[in-house]
């Protein structure tokens, strides 16, 4: 049998596969009610320039003179405030379709850069061995063994904020967790045959880590990531909470969560609140998604 | 005297057998003292707390005004000279008596202070040539320069006992250790308690940085006895937790609740509360000086900050009513100069700074920038009541005038020093003065430094005026108040005219306490156990 032969096999397995979760996500009511509502968060936050009454982002467009209104209050300028308006007068409605924005460009850049970063390092792990795994896999435990928030606070602090910051900061964060789940998927799939032919047939390292190894031991990590985008999410949230993440002028949910806490023994519940809603909604619509494909693809990730 | 200690005495006891009320007191603070040295940092927190535990020559009540603690009367010789009479039969909390010693001790001490933040206190005794004690109670001080202030500015300098170190012969002789012969305490070493023995209401019993500080009443006091046998400050830096604490029943008196909380316990019955005008003034402090400023984007390249028209166009871009209503909750006043009306040395009718967006345009159009600029406007969000979000609506104003803001909003820990090393083009301040009059803000932010440091030694913007600087080195040296307020008066309007620092508004102070209390507020903003009584 030759290795592309056997790549072929297994694809045509892993299309098999994939119509079956297919199907299984579209008979549970409860994933498929995620897999809806995840598609109707993500098209809010592409369309949010053009359906928000207000740019938030704008500090011309804000006026102090409308801050903290309750939801359905009518402001100075005749604008109706839905979701009521924050301590800057900010319309909630639009702080938080910008703010879904961010997040999800915060949680699927990061998680991608990650990602990226992570296969590589697992790849040529599990690839070439010896020292160079083992140096490898001595910084994964390394980066592992502190507890992701603090090492994010600590990066956070000596670079600055911003959102391509945290964006940086979530992916040193993050890419352990994905060489060491890639390097155990590559090391599996190295005692295959089909890669000691190719191996036997004296086929370039290069052409066997990137055709053969990598496309046949990347779908648990792909499935793990899914996850991990709510992770990021989260993380990202919880620095902008904690004041080191995005810049208060550009509100991202857990950023806005923050700002309404202060208010929230004021009895201004609503600054808090929705934000706090629609945070609750991603990342439980990206989970219950990412772990149904997780099941799905029988991976034991993390 | 001694009818005092009898009085003090008999009180005590009565105090001891009545249980009407509960002896310990629980007080929530917005921003936590960074240290029990009395001589570590001239800040409102560390100063608030050390007036409980260590005297000064004078003392300052609510207004500001300037009163004998341990000193009991002073008087200056028309120059460089002044004699303190020092009050006789007062003990420390260690059972020592106080003495001239302790002063001269206490004045080396903040000159040999190797851990002081920003040399705090060395600014007033480094104007010191002498200190003598003709008599152990009396000390004679001679300055440098005339310094009509002294007496306000001691009432800030805590007085230590000298039995805290081994010493020969105590001397004002900085060169020679002034005698003492062990090393000088570092502000670690008070941390325990052993060191913080002075002649206050209080006496320190314990000290846990991040969750409370503890005090005993000071049985050896030598006036009447505070009622409380113990007082406890916890740090609560959130405003809805620190509310929270008070409505629970967990805390007796909590300072700034958030303004716009006042109107839930306004009709409660279990509580009060008191807003006192304080004479803290908020600010923004401007780069004039350098070419180009950090933060400062403009199409031509240059700082338009430079220019006072640019300046005006500023000041004239901010609704001070407006932050003041929507953001300060009204708990403040608008600001036309940096210390209130009717304070020594303010204008009585400062002229209005007026919203005119319509005004600002024009200026920046004039100026050269009719498309505006770009700026950062840095703030605390830790430090003022509501900081960061005044730094965010004037941002909201500026953008709207076509100057393009963003804020960068950071804990205090990070800012005080990155400000200090002019790191920012637009700078939050605030600055209460701590002698009550105009001079205080005058001669620390806007004069051009000396070569001692004495003055401008917050001048980051690089704010310079020969005129100005002319009137404010007269007016800290005059003696004579007549003059001095109306050299103080010129100064002002000088600052105000330059424009390199925007005032918004002077703050108010907010405390909450349960109706079984009666707590009086203070204008220099300081939170003390000895504004609270039991409600008759």
């Amino acid at each position: 049998m030759t290795a592309s032969k056997t790549a072929a096999v297994t694809a045509g397995a892993d299309t098999a596969l994939r119509h079956k979760v297919l199907r299984r996500i579209k008979s549970r009511p409860t994933t498929r009610g995620a897999v809806i509502l995840l598609g109707i968060l993500l098209l809010l936050a592409l369309l949010a320039p053009f359906i928000a009454p207000q740019n938030p982002h704008d500090l011309a467009s804000l006026s102090v003179m409308d801050n903290r209104l309750e939801p359905g209050a009518q402001g100075m300028s005749g604008i109706t405030y839905w979701l009521g308006t924050d301590a800057q007068g900010r319309d909630m409605l639009s702080a938080i379709l910008y703010g879904l924005r961010t997040s999800l460009l915060v949680g699927l850049t990061s998680t991608a850069g990650a990602l990226a970063i992570g296969i590589l390092a697992g790849l040529v792990a599990a690839q070439f061995g010896g020292a160079i795994d083992a140096a490898i896999m001595r910084v994964v435990d390394f980066m592992l063994g502190f507890p992701s928030i603090l090492i994010a606070l600590v990066l956070l602090a000596s670079i600055g904020r911003g959102v391509d910051k945290v964006i940086i900061a979530i992916i040193l964060v993050q890419w352990a967790q994905y060489a060491r789940l890639m390097r155990a998927a590559a090391l599996v799939e190295r005692r295959k045959e089909y890669i000691e032919a190719a191996v036997n047939f004296g086929l370039p390292t290069r052409h066997i880590m990137l055709t053969h190894l990598l496309p046949n031991s990347i779908s648990a990590v792909l499935v793990v990531s899914t996850i991990s985008i709510a992770g990021a999410i989260t993380l990202e949230a919880t620095l902008s909470f904690l004041g080191v993440g995005v810049p208060v002028t550009q509100p991202s949910l857990g950023l806005l969560i923050a700002n309404g806490f202060e208010f929230l023994l004021s009895g201004e519940y609503w600054i808090a609140a929705f934000p706090g809603i629609a945070l609750v909604l991603l990342i439980m619509s990206l989970n219950l998604v990412g772990e149904r494909l997780r099941r799905s693809f029988n991976v034991r990730g993390q | 005297m001694r009818r005092q200690l009898l009085f003090a005495f008999v009180a005590s006891t009565c105090l001891l057998s009545a249980p009407a009320w509960a002896q310990s007191l629980k007080i929530a603070l917005s921003s936590e003292p960074t240290a029990i040295d009395p001589h570590y940092h001239d800040l409102t927190p560390n100063n608030a707390l050390a007036a409980h535990i260590f005297d000064g020559l004078t003392k300052q009540d609510e207004k500001q005004k300037v009163l004998p603690n341990l000193a009991t009367s002073w008087e200056n010789d028309g120059q460089n000279r002044w004699t303190f009479k020092l009050r006789q039969g007062v003990t420390f909390s260690n059972g020592q008596p106080f003495t001239a010693d302790d002063v001269i001790f206490s004045f080396c001490r903040t000159l040999k202070n190797e851990t002081a933040i920003a040399g705090s206190f060395a600014d007033i005794t480094g104007n010191f040539t002498a200190v003598e004690a003709p008599d152990p109670h009396t000390i004679v001080i001679t300055t440098k320069a005339p310094d009509p202030l002294l007496p306000n500015f001691l009432s800030g300098l805590a007085i230590l006992s000298s039995s805290i170190l081994p010493h020969d012969k105590l001397t004002f002789d900085v060169a020679k250790n002034c005698g003492v012969t062990g090393a000088w305490p570092v502000v670690g070493d008070f941390n325990d308690g052993k060191l913080a023995i002075g002649t206050g209401p209080y006496k320190f019993k314990s000290y846990t940085k991040g969750t409370s500080v503890e005090l005993e009443r000071n049985e050896k006091y030598r006036g009447p006895a505070e009622p409380w046998a113990s007082v406890t400050f916890v740090p609560v830096p959130n405003a809805g937790p620190r509310l929270a604490g008070l409505l629970a029943g967990d805390y007796d008196v909590i300072e700034n609740p958030a303004a716009r909380d006042v109107s839930r316990i306004k009709d409660d019955k279990r509580f009060g509360h008191v807003i006192t005008p304080s004479t803290r003034v908020i600010y923004f402090q401007l780069d004039v000086e350098r070419e180009p400023s950090p933060f400062v984007k403009a199409e031509n390249g240059k700082n338009p900050l430079k220019d006072a028209r640019v300046r005006k166009a500023m000041s004239l871009a901010i609704d001070r009513d407006a932050i003041i209503k929507r953001i300060m909750d009204g708990a403040a006043e608008p600001a036309y100069q940096f210390l209130p009306n009717g304070m020594f040395g303010a204008l009585e009718n400062p002229p209005k700074l007026a919203y005119d967006p319509a005004a600002a345009k024009k200026l920046l159009a004039e100026a050269g920038y009719p498309n505006g600029f770009q700026v950062t406007l840095s703030t605390t969000n830790d430090r003022y009541i509501n900081d960061s979000q005044i730094t965010q609506a004037v941002a909201q104003y500026l953008t709207q005038v076509g100057i393009r803001s963003e804020v960068d909003a950071m804990a205090r820990a990070i800012y005080f020093p990155r400000r200090a090393k002019k790191e920012f083009s637009v700078a939050l301040g605030g600055w209460g003065s701590t002698s009550g009059e105009a001079s205080s803000f005058l001669k620390q932010w806007a004069a051009t430094p000396d070569e001692s440091k004495t003055i401008g030694g917050s001048n980051y913007g690089g704010y310079a005026d020969p005129e100005f600087d002319k009137l404010i080195r007269t007016a800290i040296t005059t003696l004579d108040d007549a003059k001095r307020s109306e050299l103080l008066k010129q100064a002002g309007t000088k600052a105000i005219e330059g424009g390199a620092f925007i005032p918004l508004h002077f703050e108010s102070t907010i405390w909450a306490y349960k109706a079984n209390l009666n707590y009086v507020g203070r204008a220099d903003q300081f939170t003390m156990a000895m504004q609270v009584k039991p409600a008759k």
